[in-house]
């Protein structure tokens, strides 16, 4: 199953300049069990997609919205030379890809 | 008797209860244009104070580091007339956040240079107070040597050459900045670089409602109707009423559903379920979101917890240099295909001309879009896009420099040869010449880091003058 078949919203954004946060909200309570308990949804996983380290990365369930939060360090201070997008607005892409 | 006091007056019950407190958000970005029906409904229902948050860090560091608004002055003045003539209409408060983009004293100023003209030219009379949110570089400087400043996130630990660098060094100011401004009397208050949710929260803080509410109320409507669905930027009402508080958008067709006003607080936020303000913790573990009827929602169980330590959020930004960049585009399938190798090959071939006639250092970053221009996606593009867009940029000590560079890059990116090349005209779609522009001074954040303080009240001074 892919994400989007189960996720409504897929969005990233930065939460200030050093920290990137997407946020999966799901369509309903079956939706969210499933992406809570899938693998390509760990942080080793979520790191693989952005470059990252492991431990770069959180993912923060957050049950009164169906929704999950991944949270991670930004490879470059928004806004600084040679970043790509100062909001974070647009960094959701490697997850849309999934499957769960 | 100030504004403050005819407000607690109002809400205060025979039997020491505090009336509903109705709150109108009127912009959560104003200079953007504020959408009017949707105000006139929130002034109808008679708020007890109007809000509006005026900037955020999220613009990136050119507005901190240049002085610059991101607003056009005519549709910031547009704004500023509109939530000034309801607000001395009703004769309550106006609060007025993070004023001109990033808060520190060039925006200060250039907001306040409106509001006084506003004032005058509208026969409006009040108190202005206004509150800076430069901080003392003396201060944070000794900050730092104590240890008590730490990164906030992937940044590397402050300096005081960082300190000293920045062109301006700012910090988010909490509720005692705006209730100070409260108790000198103030009508309109308008504040540099502030918390979004102390814009929101200082007056029911002032007013005795507790804090858990009142913090967890102000950090969902200081984006007005972004937290209803389909979401907007329309004028939102919040109303807190005891241990809880009521979401109502002033646009009829935008709701707030529990679903949409939980997914809110998550938004732009690091941790969902704490947010750390200078004077302590809001913790929405316990909230609960409950629909009154299919447009409004009420929120309760946000815990406030008082810091034993204060601190303040600093913003600073310093020069990287002067920045031009190319801008083309690209329809040839093997000059696509060989994008990749053909502007690292160009670049070299640029460094070498320019190395005898230009004396500044300079850095080149080049963008594919249609490839990976957004995203430095962890694999290669599956199939080759029609068309891509080219975007070289040069960051080099003077403007002159950088324009020399990307000119240079341009000639030698259009008549690049490469194996398998038949499009020998040129590699490259100019939409208009010269597609070569000079941008203007390039900055980076320098400064986002969290420092301990002892004292808030020295930190954020407050001026008050009749108008």
């Amino acid at each position: 199953m892919n994400l989007l078949d189960i996720a409504r919203v897929v969005r990233s954004k930065n939460a200030g300049p050093t920290t990137l946060t997407i946020d999966l909200l799901f369509n309903d309570r079956a939706g969210y069990d499933r992406a809570l308990n899938a693998t390509a949804l760990t942080p080793t996983a979520v790191a693989a997609l952005y470059r990252l380290r492991a431990d770069q990365v959180e993912v923060i369930p957050y049950p009164p919205a169906l929704a999950i939060k991944i949270v991670m360090d930004r490879a470059l201070v928004a806004g600084d030379p040679g970043d790509r997008d100062v909001y974070g607005a647009q960094q959701h892409g490697p997850l849309l890809g999934v499957t769960l | 008797m100030t504004a403050l006091e005819r407000l607690r007056r109002e809400v205060s019950g025979p039997d020491g209860k505090l009336a509903p407190l109705r709150i109108l958000a009127a912009s959560g970005q104003l200079g953007y244009g504020i959408p009017e029906v949707a105000l006139a409904e929130g002034v109808k229902r008679r708020p007890h104070f109007i809000g509006c948050d005026m900037g955020s860090i999220d613009p990136g560091p050119y507005y901190l580091g240049s002085g610059q608004l991101a607003t056009s002055e005519a549709m910031t003045r547009a704004d500023l007339v509109k939530v000034l003539k309801a607000a001395r209409a009703l004769d309550v408060p106006l609060l007025l956040g993070t004023a001109g983009t990033a808060g520190a004293a060039p925006h200060l100023e250039k907001t306040l240079a409106l509001v006084r003209d506003i004032a005058k030219t509208e026969g409006l009379h009040f108190r202005l107070a206004s509150i800076r949110a430069d901080m003392p570089r003396d201060r944070v400087r000794a900050a730092v040597r104590a240890g008590r400043v730490t990164p906030l996130g992937a940044i590397a630990p402050l300096t005081e050459q960082d300190v000293d660098e920045a062109t301006h060094l700012v910090a988010q100011m909490g509720i005692e900045a705006f209730q100070r401004a409260l108790d000198a009397g103030a009508d309109v208050v308008i504040a540099g670089r502030a918390c979004d949710t102390a814009v929101f929260a200082a007056i029911p803080a002032a007013l005795g409602y507790p804090l858990g509410p009142a913090l967890h109320m102000a950090k969902i409507i200081e984006c007005c109707s972004i937290c209803t669905t389909p979401g907007g930027r329309d004028a939102l009402l919040g109303t807190l009423d005891g241990d809880s508080f009521v979401i109502d958008s002033m646009n009829p067709i935008r709701h707030a559903t529990p679903m949409s006003v939980a997914a809110h607080s998550l938004y732009e936020q690091g941790d969902p379920y704490r947010v750390i303000e200078p004077e302590g913790v809001l913790d929405t573990r316990a909230a609960r979101y409950e629909a009154i009827d299919e447009h409004r929602c009420r929120v309760s169980g946000g815990q406030w917890t008082p810091a034993t330590q204060f601190t303040v959020k600093l913003e600073g930004a310093v020069r990287v240099g002067e920045r031009a960049v190319l801008l083309a585009g690209c329809a040839d399938p093997a000059a696509i295909a060989a994008m990749k190798d053909i502007l690292p090959a160009v670049e070299k071939n640029v460094r070498e001309l320019v190395a005898p006639s230009v004396r500044d250092a300079f850095e080149l970053h080049h963008r594919v879009y249609g490839i990976d221009g957004v995203v430095a996606w962890p694999t290669a593009v599956q199939s080759a896009p029609r068309e891509v867009f080219v975007m070289v940029e040069c960051i080099a000590g003077s403007a002159d420099t950088a324009k020399s560079v990307v000119t240079v890059f341009k000639q030698y990116l259009l008549h690049h040869g490469f194996p398998g090349r038949i499009s020998t005209g040129g590699n490259l779609a100019f939409p208009f010449t010269p597609p070569e522009v000079v941008c203007g001074t390039a900055y980076r954040f320098n400064v986002y880091h969290v420092m301990q303080v002892d004292d808030l009240e020295t930190l954020f001074p407050v001026t008050l003058e009749t108008l």
